[in-house]
């Protein structure tokens, strides 16, 4: 057990010495993606904002629900979008790093962290679109916005784990990229994304208290919508951050040597 | 000093089975070497009790078979793969060309991959700055280091590739048929630069097929064949570079 831990902190803290390389070959990601493109980046913007106004016109609640709901749905599409993306983009992620995986020496958690960069900076678009959401929609600058801040950070501690879990499901069982790519997509309408809960006792109650990205998109919403510390989300998402961590560090430390003959 | 020492080492990996709903036989791995057992349990024996050991100036060229552990082997060296018993010793800095590809960024200019390139040897941004220009000159890229590299043929790219391999001088290199890409002058100055290599007390692997490629420039051949060493003899020296080194 306790080589296993070490192997996995090898390769992480040898990744962290490389990071200049993760971090320009995920800026080449992202510059690749939208080479050629008038906007280039930019359309990840507008991609939110299309769906963000979307969803607040077509399923804006009449009446007193109504206010607060467009800050609901910045909030919660782009913590979804974050997650939804880092997960279906890890498990093909050794696949895809074939040729480097195979030819280079670089370690296992490169490939993580490069992914993570990535995602972070596409997300980064998201932020600055829920932003300007956020100021229209007009719920009050608070400090419990801070809060939301930590939320976001804690689930951004997460993601390196989340991506080398869903990473080695995806190169012991190839077929999973197809299964997590349609849980994911059906996942969305199982998360409080865009419906709101409130107690009702329905099939919402169950996608609710028992799905851990609820509480994902807890620790970002309630402090900016309700101004108060969420405590209970916080110790679910911080509890389950540790669970993929620890399972994170097992995977890495007992098959990163086993990669190159499973892709 | 710079050597290289392998020790009855031996690469022995198992097939996973892996949870896929499609049928087993699609899930062999690509690997060479010699399979073994049954159902779920077999497993690829891909080097098997090789030893050699390799001193300063050594070139060694590797042949057999497709499939007969050259690749793997070079992939042992480097690093890439663990062996399952025996014991590899080296000593000196390793650089490895296996696939010209491998690092470049299809939309990237050449100079932009020398610097990821760099980076992913590791590289400091010093020395990438200071080896930049040696590059571009030794690969005869000229204009062309400015341009996207999915508009460089196939011996521009192993032209870059060799360049950026060599430029930090390895105490070891590792190369896998790479060399055919290049035209025929440039194959020549890729020579002479692993001449100079090999004389600054470098050790050159090389797997090829060509035996015009080994016989010029091998000093050792090492012949595999099933994961296992079938014979390790010095390639003769050429008559005209026999007459060329004599006083």
């Amino acid at each position: 057990m306790i080589s296993v831990l070490n192997s996995a902190l090898d390769d992480i803290s040898r990744t962290m010495k490389l990071r200049r390389v993760w971090i320009a070959l995920a800026h080449e990601d992202i510059g690749d993606q939208h080479r050629r493109t008038t906007l280039g980046p930019l359309w990840l913007l507008v991609n939110y904002l299309a769906f963000a106004g979307t969803f607040v016109f077509v399923f804006q609640p009449i009446g007193k629900d109504a206010a607060g709901y467009g800050a609901y749905v910045a909030i919660g599409l782009m913590v979804w979008f974050y997650l939804m993306e880092i997960i279906s983009l890890s498990v093909p992620l050794f696949k895809r790093e074939e040729s480097f995986i195979e030819g280079t020496t670089l370690p296992l958690f490169v490939y993580v962290m490069r992914l993570t960069v990535q995602s972070v900076i596409r997300a980064g678009y998201a932020v600055v679109g829920c932003i300007i959401i956020l100021l229209i929609s007009g719920p009050s600058l608070t400090p419990a916005w801070l809060w939301s801040l930590a939320g976001l950070l804690l689930i951004l501690l997460t993601t390196p784990a989340l991506i080398t879990v869903f990473a080695f499901l995806g190169a012991f069982f190839p077929d999973s990229e197809f299964i997590v790519g349609n849980l994911m997509r059906v996942g969305m309408f199982f998360t409080p994304v865009f419906w709101v809960y409130n107690g009702q006792d329905a099939i919402q109650r169950y996608s609710y208290l028992w799905n851990p990205f609820s509480y994902f998109l807890d620790v970002a919403r309630i402090p900016i919508l309700g101004g108060e510390f969420p405590s209970n989300a916080f110790a679910i998402t911080g509890a389950t951050a540790l669970v993929t961590w620890t399972i994170a560090l097992l995977l890495l430390g007992s098959y990163r040597r086993q990669v190159v003959f499973l892709i | 000093m710079v050597s290289i020492k392998l020790d009855n080492v031996s690469l022995i990996y198992k097939l996973h089975e892996k949870l896929t709903l499609s049928a087993p036989d699609r899930r062999l791995g690509a690997t060479g070497g010699r399979i073994e057992g049954s159902g779920r349990k077999q497993f690829v024996q891909a080097l098997d009790g090789v030893g050699f050991e390799l001193k300063a100036g050594d070139r060694l060229g590797l042949v057999g078979p497709n499939g007969a552990g050259k690749t793997t082997l070079l992939k042992v060296l480097y690093g890439i793969y663990e062996p399952s018993g025996g014991s590899v010793a080296i000593e000196g800095k390793v650089d490895a060309l296996f696939n010209i590809n491998i690092g470049f960024r299809r939309e990237a200019t050449g100079r932009r991959n020398i610097v990821l390139r760099g980076l992913i040897n590791g590289w400091s941004e010093a020395e990438i700055e200071e080896k930049m220009e040696g590059i571009i000159a030794f690969s005869e890229l000229g204009d062309f280091i400015d341009l996207p590299f999915k508009a460089y043929s196939q011996g521009m790219a192993a032209r870059l590739a060799f360049s950026v391999a060599t430029a930090l001088d390895p105490e070891i290199l590792l190369m896998d048929e790479w060399i055919g890409a290049g035209d025929a002058s440039f194959q020549e100055k890729a020579k002479k630069r692993m001449d100079e290599l090999a004389e600054k007390a470098g050790i050159i692997v090389l797997a090829s097929h060509s035996e015009s490629l080994i016989q010029s420039v091998c000093t050792k051949r090492l012949t595999l064949k099933g994961g296992r060493v079938e014979s390790l003899t010095a390639v003769p020296v050429k008559p005209a570079e026999a007459a060329s080194a004599s006083p």
